[in-house]
């Protein structure tokens, strides 16, 4: 591995100008630096695919075509400096594009279906639950709203942040925001009333 | 609910996306609404589940696969510049081929073909007012010379590999 890798592997690469150098040494051919880009940001790229799309399959073809195009596009990502927002920006595109050319029931089918992880029977069904739950009334928004939804509530971005990684306004974004949640919290009530 | 019109308004104050101004007046709504103070209770409670659920993690296959997948494209499409190299080569060899062995081979054939044999009647020439130039004598066909029998012929194809050196004899 080159020093450089080895060096920001080390340091976990929370520095900017870290980040700024693996970007660069990255754009310059170095696909060690580039593997270190895509180890940082996979989380984002997979969980925000993931809860857009519906299902694991779908959320991994979708990533690696983020990341592709951000290998292809590392001199614009060096120039802007801000690689997160722009990963925003193309996950939500690269997601809707995917939505376009299948049809939504097709996409959503496998909701849930990620494996649960806890050790208790009970805790792993209550978890199954959840996660179901958040699948299927994600399913029931509108594209413009779930994308809203996933990045501002689940993904933790401002309202600005939302606002740019759609192209949109801050008021319509909020606008967006808040049906979605209404939506939700109705799903989610009549979903665990009808189960309790 | 009996408000409505607030829905969405706890909604953006649940997720504490109003302003401050709008905050202070949803402040005082629920204050004084138990309805709207439940359904602000449940915003709040569909927010944290959905929350929970998204925070669990992704099997770490799911990256293992998703990185696998993006380093080989991206090693396939550094690849093709090398994987052509050898063609440069063959493509000599082929040309060298053509150039110096088949000509050695075509000419005795060319050599046995018997020109056609002349028209009866020479077609006769509409009328025209442009000279009539005359006709050159057929040219007699030179026969060629018998050749001394030609050296073995040897392709030399230098490689990459400057321990490696091909010789081709074709018969």
């Amino acid at each position: 591995m080159e020093p450089l890798a080895l060096l920001l592997t080390a340091t976990g690469m929370d520095n900017p100008e870290d980040r700024a150098r693996t970007v660069a040494a990255a754009k310059a051919g170095d696909l060690q630096a580039f593997e270190l880009l895509l180890r940082q940001h996979e989380r984002l790229v997979l969980a925000t695919a993931l809860r857009l799309l519906g299902n694991l399959d779908d959320a991994q073809d979708a990533a690696q075509e983020v990341f592709l195009k951000l290998h292809r596009n590392l001199a614009k990502v060096q120039l802007s400096g801000n690689l997160t927002a722009w990963l925003y920006r193309v996950t939500v595109n690269v997601c809707h594009d995917h939505h376009r050319r299948r049809p939504e029931t097709t996409a959503i089918d496998e909701a849930g279906q990620l494996p649960g992880t806890a050790a208790d029977p009970h805790q792993e069904l209550a978890d199954a639950e959840r996660k179901h739950a958040l699948d299927l009334s994600l399913r029931r928004l509108s594209e413009r709203e779930r994308t809203a939804l996933v990045l501002r509530d689940l993904e933790g971005l401002s309202t600005a942040e939302v606002a740019a990684a759609l192209g949109s306004t801050e008021a319509t974004v909020r606008s967006q925001i808040s049906k979605a949640r209404v939506k939700m919290k109705k799903f989610v009530d009549h979903y665990f009333r009808r189960r309790s | 609910m009996n408000c409505p019109e607030w829905e969405e308004r706890i909604a953006l104050y649940g997720g504490g996306d109003l302003p401050p101004n709008e905050m202070a007046e949803t402040d005082r709504h629920l204050a004084q609404c138990a309805p709207c103070r439940e359904f602000a209770q449940g915003v709040n409670w569909s927010l944290a589940i959905v929350r929970s659920a998204h925070s669990e993690p992704i099997p770490p296959a799911a990256f293992t696969a998703l990185r696998a997948r993006v380093l080989e494209q991206l090693a396939r499409e550094r690849r093709p510049p090398w994987r052509l190299a050898w063609i440069v080569p063959l493509v000599a060899a082929a040309v060298l081929t053509v150039t110096l062995v088949l000509p050695r081979r075509v000419a005795p054939i060319r050599t046995a073909v018997t020109p056609p044999p002349a028209p009866l009647f020479e077609p006769v020439a509409p009328a025209t007012d442009e000279p009539i130039t005359p006709k050159r004598p057929p040219r007699a066909r030179r026969r060629p010379k018998p050749r001394a029998p030609a050296e073995p012929l040897m392709v030399k194809l230098i490689t990459d590999d400057p321990d490696v050196v091909i010789y081709w004899i074709p018969n």
